[in-house]
């Protein structure tokens, strides 16, 4: 029978692990984090305001963008609402890539699916979003959110855990669980039922 | 490439090649080329397995050059699956060999008297037809390890499995990769039936001592080219995210679009679209010593295929594509990645169309035989395929057929060929395209992204109600267009975001066909290819009733944002009013 840690005890892990092995998150990240932000602003007030992501990069890079699984062409009147999932993609390839990408020349094929833009108002507070990271987007800006700490849903980590190649047990240097150090091969056959964890890289 | 290859398979003396100058097909190339001799020479109303239908194979206008991106061949014939005319388009080597060999097409003709199957030989001294029963019901890995052992590790192998050997309409024809691999097919459409039934188990192609194809205007082509190459790599999808994820750098995104068609398009998401993703996918690549950036051709610079290793870090298969992944993944709702590198696997080697046979077993499932996400029971259908039962006959014959027997309504065809990995109720002008497209619901016949910039059909307002009709009409256009060139499609993005890439291309086949290309000759060159399409299918007997989506696509909402396909009729009936 695996160990389980119950839900008041145990709610953050801490990894140390290789440069070369970051990337193995990505499929984590492409599942979805949860951040505590101020809500009731723009995506880019969002992304390059509170979480430090640079205009140029949010422009450049960031070219398929959702909200709440729509697809967002404005990202300055797109509003982010307390409890709103929000996706972040580069351009996509192909015909469905043109389609998706915000402002592209093929947006009317996909205008059912299109977010109607919202207008931001001072109704700021705080809150929480779901934040997904695909592709080049997860590799580039995924160390910075898991070095500041995410949250993440157990099941999604446990089955992270589960599949992850031994490739990335061998790079993972250090673990603790709420403060306390872990041998990190019992990680992997933990069983993490808690509706929330706390991850984050050293 | 100043020469046709034509054999008959049917010749009363056994078969007989005969090459013959260009004539009226001067100037043409891959999917021009196909289309071309299926409009003039095969009879709409034959049966697309009897003596009157042509196999015809065509590397594009490029081929054979030193231009980045140029080897996309174009596999043509009246469609056993469709009932229309079909062009396949495949990488690989075999468009490369092919043009070096000179030869702007290879048409096979006729049909044998017997069940006696064939090898053609096609190498610079000519061409060599033998009986070869030995090869009978050979997968294609077992075939191209067979062929190696005879004729060596350079030549270049066209073949099918035994899919194609009994003419099931699902049949794909494989192309051999870089490493001699079957693992390009030219999927769509069942010409591997055609292939079969022409009695044809292998070209083997050998390109020892021809040269690489000139340019006419050497010093502006290798320029251009080189200009061109730049081009693709600094840009972030031609230059970053294929080579590092392949085309399933698609799954992700096209899932939170909630547009990847799920449990045989009910739903447009996937619980398990992480675990099969391409960012998973590559990280388990990299784990296992497989290779993310692989090209499937000489002269590739893009690399979006890969090698998929097996856990013991042995070649399995290539990179299982979006396509495929979606197929049998999301449809079938099949989350393991092995599994699905199994199918691939299985369909390679029996030489069957990945798409075709993921949207069967997603009715197959439907229709009870199995659960949706049992991963074995789909395994278990596709031996059935490669076996020949009554059940794998039946499945072999593609979706239609499928949901047909088992009296499944939600049956996912345009005239009778499957529908790929987008939903048209999220992507509504895919749709347009799946619907009114020659070749059936193909992803690809509307996928060059370069229409704006070619300013073809016309600058459109995409505000505009019909504008998704006029949308898809023009990236038809310069879709017909781009496949005549034996470029990849992967091109689009570069050539769209960059003004000088897009420059660099068309100066490249300028300077390479000594013609001063012009945007609106690429846009005739496209409509002359689909005026030649439509014309065939409608002497086929195809209508406007032919040009629709299934009805379930216009009165189930699909979830998450539970839209239904809201083109009109009378809409789709415009798109191919230029």
């Amino acid at each position: 029978m695996k160990p389980e840690h119950k839900t008041n005890s145990i709610t953050k892990i801490s990894l140390t692990v290789k440069p070369d092995r970051i990337s193995l998150f990505s499929s984590l990240l492409g599942q979805g984090f949860t951040l505590k932000i101020r809500t009731g602003i723009s995506i880019r007030d969002l992304l390059c305001r509170q979480i430090g992501v640079s205009d140029d990069y949010l422009d450049q890079r960031i070219q398929t963008i959702f909200l709440n699984g729509k697809v967002v062409d404005n990202i300055d009147t797109a509003v982010i609402r307390q409890g709103s999932t929000l996706a972040l993609s580069a351009a996509m390839p192909g015909l469905a890539g043109a389609v998706l990408r915000r402002g592209g020349a093929y947006a009317a094929m996909r205008s059912q699916i299109s977010h109607k833009n919202n207008i931001v108002d001072d109704s700021a507070e705080n809150g929480t979003v779901m934040l997904k990271l695909f592709n080049l987007v997860a590799l580039e800006l995924g160390p910075l959110f898991l070095n500041q700490g995410i949250w993440i849903d157990g099941k999604n980590l446990e089955n992270f855990f589960q599949r992850v190649p031994d490739f990335f047990w061998d790079g993972c240097l250090t673990a603790e669980i709420d403060g306390t150090s872990q041998d990190v091969r019992k990680i992997s056959l933990m069983e993490w039922k808690q509706k929330q964890v706390f991850l984050k890289l050293k | 490439m100043d020469k046709i290859l034509r054999i008959n398979m049917g010749d009363e003396n056994g078969p007989k090649a005969s090459k013959e100058p260009l004539g009226d097909y001067a100037g043409l190339g891959g999917r021009g080329m196909t289309s071309a001799i299926i409009s003039k020479e095969v009879p709409p109303l034959c049966h697309p397995l009897g003596k009157d239908n042509k196999l015809v194979i065509a590397p594009g206008l490029l081929s054979g050059s030193h231009a980045a991106q140029s080897g996309r061949a174009s596999v043509g014939c009246k469609s056993p699956l469709t009932g229309g005319i079909k062009e396949a388009n495949v990488g690989g080597q075999g468009a490369q060999v092919l043009a070096r060999l000179g030869y702007a097409a290879v048409v096979l003709e006729g049909k044998p008297g017997d069940d006696t199957l064939y090898k053609v030989v096609i190498n610079k001294d000519g061409v060599e037809i033998t009986p070869d029963n030995s090869l009978k019901m050979m997968g294609n890995y077992d075939l191209v390890d067979k062929i190696k052992a005879e004729y060596g590790d350079k030549v270049a192998c066209i073949s099918i499995g035994q899919a194609g050997e009994m003419k099931m309409a699902a049949a794909s024809v494989a192309f051999t990769d870089m490493e001699q691999r079957p693992t390009r097919h030219a999927g769509r459409g069942g010409v591997g039936a055609v292939m079969g039934a022409k009695g044809v188990k292998v070209i083997i192609l050998d390109d020892t001592g021809m040269p690489t194809r000139s340019p006419k205007d050497p010093e502006k082509f290798k320029a251009a080219n080189k200009e061109f190459v730049q081009g693709l790599k600094k840009h972030p999808i031609t230059g970053e995210g294929l080579p590092s994820f392949g085309t399933n750098i698609l799954t992700n995104v096209i899932n939170e679009a909630g547009a990847l068609p799920t449990h045989n398009f009910k739903t447009g998401r996937f619980d398990g679209a992480g675990n099969i993703s391409g960012e998973t996918q590559s990280e388990t690549m990299k784990a296992r010593g497989g290779m993310v950036a692989h090209g499937c051709h000489k002269g590739c610079v893009i690399r979006c295929s890969g090698i998929y290793n097996d856990k013991d870090g042995n070649f399995f298969t290539k990179r299982p594509e979006y396509e495929t992944v979606w197929a049998h993944g999301g449809n079938c709702g099949i989350d393991d990645m092995d599994a699905i590198a199994e199918l691939d696997r299985m369909d390679d080697d029996y030489g069957l169309d990945t798409i075709e046979m993921g949207a069967t077993i997603g009715v197959a499932m439907e229709a009870g035989l199995a659960q949706f996400g049992d991963a074995k029971a789909a395994i278990n259908f596709l031996k059935e395929v490669g076996k020949g039962t009554p059940l794998g006959r039946i499945l072999g014959s593609g979706a239609a057929v499928t949901g047909k027997v088992f009296g499944v309504e939600r049956v996912p065809v345009v005239k009778g060929q499957a529908l790929p990995a987008y939903d048209p109720r999220s992507v509504q002008g895919m749709g347009v395209t799946y619907a009114t497209s020659t070749m059936g619901a193909d992803h690809t016949a509307g996928y060059a992204v370069t229409a704006n910039i070619l300013n073809v059909g016309g600058s459109v307002d995409p505000l505009k109600p019909e504008g998704q009709v006029e949308l898809s009409r023009n990236l038809q256009i310069a879709t017909a267009a781009i496949d005549a060139t034996g470029m990849c499609l992967f091109i689009a993005f570069a050539v769209l975001d960059q003004p000088e890439t897009f420059n660099a291309l068309v100066d490249m086949i300028s300077a390479f066909t000594g013609q001063n290309l012009t945007a609106d000759d690429v846009t005739e060159l496209g409509k002359t290819i689909l005026s030649f399409e439509r014309d065939f299918n409608s002497r086929a007997g195809f209508t406007a009733k032919d040009d629709r989506l299934p009805d379930f696509f216009k009165a189930e909402a699909l979830p998450p944002h539970n839209v239904i396909f809201e083109v009109k009729d009378e809409d789709l009936d415009q798109v191919y009013n230029w």
